[in-house]
């Protein structure tokens, strides 16, 4: 008798929240599973511009080249011979990860060359050379 | 009033759980995470690089290809002649019509600037090429 007193009391006073928590759990879960961990670079470089440069969906490991040589990674900066030990880690931990190498506008083409074998020893194939949407031909 | 309280008191607390602070955490979890997600569209440029050593490929290795070669100055030579990044375009226009199943080699000097190197790979895919080895020299 008491108990069914308290439950109308209840019905009364809250909402119910179970479908709302479904709810918002159910968006929780698909934004954990659709977030993309991007893998930053961690320096600003300047894109050269491409017209036809088109969309990674899946390009997730950047890599700078600075216009002085220096190689950026995973927010760090590493040195050549680092990474292919870096990408061998990274290509363990999610095998579906593309590269792309973000060189400046300024860098110099061999040591981009270099990246991009280092790259593929560390077993990425998938290598994409980054650049700016542009709007100069 | 009194059995307001009494229901408060024993009823609501014996058998149901509190959902709201834990309705806040999980808010504020959804929205840290939809502030964090991030939507980074990467743009990029597909090139092949030479399989197996790193050997400067000569210009005539393979027969069907185009060979593109960037100086250090940024000098751009199309089939051993040079001429102007704006004339990169009709050029392997002409030399992709002459043999349609071509692709492009890309010799660069390992001095020469990685943007006439993306801005060539661009006139080559406006051109019509998508099939583009991109390798170095001295």
């Amino acid at each position: 008798m008491k108990a069914r007193h308290t439950a109308t009391e209840t019905e009364d006073h809250g909402i119910d929240l179970a479908p709302m928590l479904d709810f918002v759990l159910n968006l929780l879960i698909f934004f954990i599973i659709t977030t993309s961990f991007v893998k930053e670079a961690g320096v600003v470089v300047t894109r050269a511009e491409a017209e036809t440069a088109e969309s990674r969906e899946s390009g997730n490991i950047l890599i700078a080249v600075r216009d002085n040589g220096e190689i950026w990674m995973d927010r760090r900066q590493v040195d050549l011979r680092e990474v292919r030990a870096v990408i061998e880690r990274m290509h363990v931990e999610r095998p579906e990860d593309t590269v792309v190498i973000v060189a400046d506008k300024s860098s110099r083409a061999g040591v981009v060359a270099q990246v991009m074998d280092e790259v593929r020893a560390g077993g990425i194939k998938d290598v994409a050379l980054g650049a700016a949407p542009g709007a100069g031909g | 009033m009194r059995l307001r309280r009494h229901s408060a008191e024993h009823g609501e607390g014996s058998h149901c759980i509190d959902l709201a602070p834990m309705l806040d955490f999980v808010l504020n979890l959804l929205i840290f995470f939809i502030i964090t997600a991030v939507f980074v569209k990467e743009l990029g440029l597909m090139v092949n690089r030479p399989q197996g050593v790193q050997e400067p490929v000569k210009s005539e290795g393979d027969a069907g290809s185009i060979p593109i070669q960037i100086t250090a100055n940024g000098e751009i030579y199309v089939d051993n002649r040079v001429v102007d990044l704006r004339a990169v375009r009709p050029n392997i226009e002409r030399l992709f019509a002459v043999n349609p199943k071509s692709g492009v080699l890309i010799i660069t000097d390992k001095n020469a600037e990685t943007g006439v190197l993306t801005q060539v790979v661009d006139e080559v895919h406006l051109g019509g090429i998508y099939n583009i080895t991109f390798t170095t020299s001295n």
